[in-house]
């Protein structure tokens, strides 16, 4: 790391200090995962296949992109919980499409579901952004509209594989390169890029940064002159693009594509992104956090059901209890890193509550004109 | 300095909200390289003023001239572009950033994409010029409010401002730090910015600023050079009302003493605060906003405990940890911030003027007489003179006075003994005002002691029987009704030599 001519040397500079605590939190979920994996394998025998690494890759990738944009989203101190339903839709239309027309191919059957995904996401960025509407209720209100929508639309009847052009059955098995029984397949690709694509925009993009900024301090960056609803906006097209991503991926994988397609997946996107360390309050995270997130995730969730001991009603509970851990630790790292009120601030004590009355009083004594 | 051209030229500004008249016809001249301080008690105007300034509002009337043109200001985008900026007392930063982030953020003019070794060079370049010794890549969230400020300077010359604002930067400032703060103004003042300083302490003010300008009352009163102006004059501008507008408390006798405080103090907030309160008896309490006098209250209250001192009602030391505990020994408070911790606007009159109250009307299977509690409700209603439609009308529909009230009933149909009013009148019309006066001095007459914070030093003066002065968490002076007049009260209050 670099040091920069103003760092004081008695800021006691230790190395865990200067390492950004997404870097931390992201060092941390490696390790879990991999101490998961050992674990299993000890418990399971025959655990460490090529054949199942392959399955939970797969099965991550939908997980992953839906994360991904998830975090986006949660960035700016909102959240999405319409990206089951949008993957629903995209998964349907897309199928739909190809249906009528089989000799469509892979990569505009992809646009198409995007576009779909993208104008979803859309609606919810209006209503957030320009109509002023809490994300939370504008994506419940979606979760199910958009789900509706799509059973009527499909009147009840599922698209089943046959119908669909011969490429989509294969797709998910296609391996750009192998390692004995290891396969490294497409989809894990795309996705991977993907992610890590927006990964970098994030951290080096203006927009990206500006993403951050918003969840960080509202008010701060209205007053900085950002373009906060435009910003919010493009944030929520972000995660209905990457939904229609993962609704391609969806129908590529399964084949036969029912009205319920998608359900359920925005609790794990949003559990994802919380486990994988974007705060629920804004401000911080990153998208390979979230994938890693995904990646414990369907790691454990996988894994526990070949555990004869647990039953499967576990593996819910298990989602749950991971969301909230992420949560709680999240909140230690939040009065660590000393958010501290400025009543706190004063008395120089670092181990104070994070809200006091007293701020509030005095952050009120001036409002609304003095 | 008046050779050099006015950079910005505020002329004949007024604003109102509702009916309370913020600012009438208020004129400001800022030069390039001047530090202008505005003083004024709270509610003089200040802050609706450099939010005019910043776009945060619009002007009723009014206009505002930057360096010779004549511009509007409709955000605090447009105004950044203008090159005006202001820093507030609790900085808006960017805590999940870093330091170089939180400075660049808002720069239009550095391309797509972030490059993070010339930003981070650059911020280390502004931050070392302010002498701050500061990494620019650590998060924004582990500095001190001081250090949170001097990014914010730092961001404020990365934006080459021409007026910078700055709203009572000291307020949560060590003495160190306020030097320092001081160095890095006298500089900014040298590279030719216009700072607008606004402040409460005295010594301050008369400290860094060439020239001061007073409002009361949202008026412009004067506009002096430093130099040519003494701090009797301007707390005497300052203040300037007469009490004789206001209600004036009945003569009474004075009971029992009933609250003693001793020595009572919370670390970083107040510290070493005594006094006693008496049957009947009003103690006023005076002084600016940020003094302390809130977090008192709010540890006589158990909200924010205090952690050194002692407390005792009636001659028996007591422990105040919660609401609770200080409602069991009859001590009500009545919040300054009545949508936050006072009201539940949403629901009806009857709901909140029972709210602390439920347990009286709750039956032994845990039914709610709803009859009983509209009667209550009714009675006090009547006896405030509460403008309502109905008991069952949501309080956010009725005015602010009567919200006032309404908070007022509430915690008179707790029964109390001990009642500490927390600005009761602040943001109330006039005749509301009268009404909640006549209300208080009858409350006192029936025995009940009562604590009244008060920013209004005429009301502190015309209602209390002793005024208790406050300043930076102590208590400065405690006076007599004789004794206490608006000039003494202030000084204590502002802190001059």
């Amino acid at each position: 790391m670099k040091v920069s001519p103003a760092t004081g040397m008695n800021r006691g500079s230790g190395r865990l200090r200067r390492m950004k605590p997404e870097r931390v939190k992201e060092l941390t979920l490696i390790g879990i995962i991999s101490l998961s994996v050992v674990t299993f394998g000890f418990l399971i025998e025959n655990y460490l296949s090529g054949r199942f690494f392959n399955r939970v890759i797969t099965s991550v990738v939908i997980v992953g992109i839906l994360a991904a944009g998830q975090a986006l989203v949660i960035i700016t101190r909102n959240i999405d919980l319409s990206v089951g339903s949008a993957t629903g839709v995209a998964a349907y239309l897309t199928g739909d499409f190809l249906a009528a027309n089989t000799s469509t191919g892979p990569l505009v059957a992809a646009v198409i579901a995007i576009l779909v995904g993208s104008t979803l996401g859309a609606f919810n960025g209006l209503l957030v952004a320009y109509g002023r509407i809490p994300a939370i209720i504008v994506t419940l209100g979606t979760l199910a509209l958009f789900r509706t929508m799509l059973s009527l639309y499909s009147g009840g009847q599922n698209i089943t594989a046959d119908t669909l052009p011969d490429w989509v059955l294969q797709f998910n098995q296609v391996t750009v390169v192998s390692f004995g029984d290891f396969d490294i397949r497409l989809v894990s690709l795309v996705a991977v890029l993907t992610g890590l694509g927006l990964h970098w925009a994030l951290a080096r993009l203006r927009w990206g940064r500006r993403l951050y900024a918003i969840g960080s301090n509202p008010e701060a960056a209205k007053q900085a002159g950002l373009p906060e609803q435009r910003l919010v906006f493009w944030a929520f097209v972000g995660s209905g693009a990457f939904a229609g991503l993962a609704g391609f991926m969806f129908m590529a994988r399964i084949g036969t594509i029912s009205a319920t397609a998608g359900a359920g997946l925005e609790l794990e996107s949003v559990a994802a992104a919380v486990v994988g360390g974007v705060s629920i309050f804004g401000g911080a995270g990153t998208i390979l956090g979230a994938l890693l997130g995904a990646s414990l995730i369907k790691t454990l969730e996988l894994s526990l059901v070949r555990l004869p001991q647990v039953s499967e009603f576990w593996r819910d509970a298990v989602l749950g209890i991971l969301i909230l851990v992420g949560v709680l630790i999240d909140l230690a790292l939040q009065r660590r890193l000393s958010r501290r009120p400025i009543a706190a601030a004063r008395s120089d004590s670092g181990s104070s509550p994070p809200v006091t009355v007293g701020e509030h009083s005095r952050a009120s004594e001036g409002a609304p004109d003095e | 300095m008046s050779e050099s051209a006015p950079v910005l030229t505020m002329s004949g500004i007024s604003k109102r909200f509702g009916t309370t008249r913020a600012l009438e016809d208020v004129s400001l001249i800022l030069y390039p390289g001047e530090v202008h301080a505005v003083v004024g008690e709270n509610g003089a105007g200040k802050s609706t003023l450099i939010k005019i300034m910043t776009g945060i509002y619009s002007a009723d009337r009014g206009s505002m001239t930057l360096a010779g043109q004549k511009v509007s200001v409709s955000n605090s985008a447009e105004a950044q572009l203008l090159g005006i900026a202001a820093i507030y007392q609790e900085p808006l930063i960017f805590p999940d950033l870093s330091v170089a982030e939180n400075i660049f953020i808002g720069h239009q003019d550095r391309g797509r994409i972030v490059n993070w070794d010339a930003m981070n060079d650059e911020a280390a370049l502004l931050l070392a010029k302010l002498d701050l010794d500061i990494d620019p890549q650590i998060l924004a969230a582990s500095l001190t409010v001081a250090s949170q400020q001097g990014v914010e300077i730092a961001k404020a010359i990365s934006l080459d401002v021409r007026v910078l604002i700055m709203d009572e930067p000291t307020a949560s400032l060590s003495a160190h730090e306020v030097n320092r703060l001081f160095q890095q103004v006298r500089s900014l003042r040298e590279s030719g910015v216009a700072i607008l300083f606004i402040g409460h302490r005295l010594e301050e003010v008369f400290e860094i600023a060439d020239r001061i300008t007073v409002l009361r009352d949202g008026r412009h009163i004067s506009t002096t050079p430093t130099n040519e102006v003494t701090e009797e004059v301007l707390i005497q501008e300052m203040v300037g009302r007469d009490v004789s507008d206001f209600f004036i408390r009945t003569e009474h006798p004075i009971g029992e003493r009933v609250l003693k405080v001793r020595s009572l103090g919370r670390q970083g907030v107040f510290e070493d605060v005594s006094f006693e309160v008496g049957e009947g008896e009003i103690l006023g309490f005076a002084g600016l906003v940020g003094a302390g006098r809130t977090d008192v209250a709010l540890a006589l209250f158990g909200v924010a405990p205090a952690d050194t001192g002692s407390i005792e009602v009636d001659g028996v030391s007591v422990r105040l940890n919660s609401p609770r505990d200080a409602l069991a020994l009859g001590i009500a408070y009545l919040s300054e911030d009545r949508r936050r911790l006072g009201l539940s606007v949403p629901q009806s009159v009857t709901a909140n003027v029972t709210m602390a109250t439920l347990k009286r009307y709750t039956s032994s299977i845990g039914l709610l007489d709803s009859i009983a509690e509209r009667d209550d409700a009714r009675g006090l209603v009547e006896k405030l003179r509460i403008l309502t439609p109905s008991l069952s009308t949501p309080v956010a529909q009725l005015s602010g006075g009567n919200q006032q009230k309404t908070m007022l009933a509430k915690w008179l149909n707790v029964n109390p003994r001990i009642l500490i009013l927390d600005e009761p009148t602040r943001g109330i019309d006039v005749g509301a005002k009268a009404d909640v006066h006549q209300f208080i001095d009858d409350l006192a007459r029936s025995g009940i002691a009562i604590v009244l914070i008060s920013s209004d030093l005429p009301e502190v003066l015309a209602m209390s029987d002793r005024v208790v002065a406050m300043r930076e968490g102590q208590i400065r002076g405690i006076f007599g009704r004789d004794q206490a007049t608006q000039e003494r009260v202030m000084t204590a209050a502002v802190g001059t030599a």
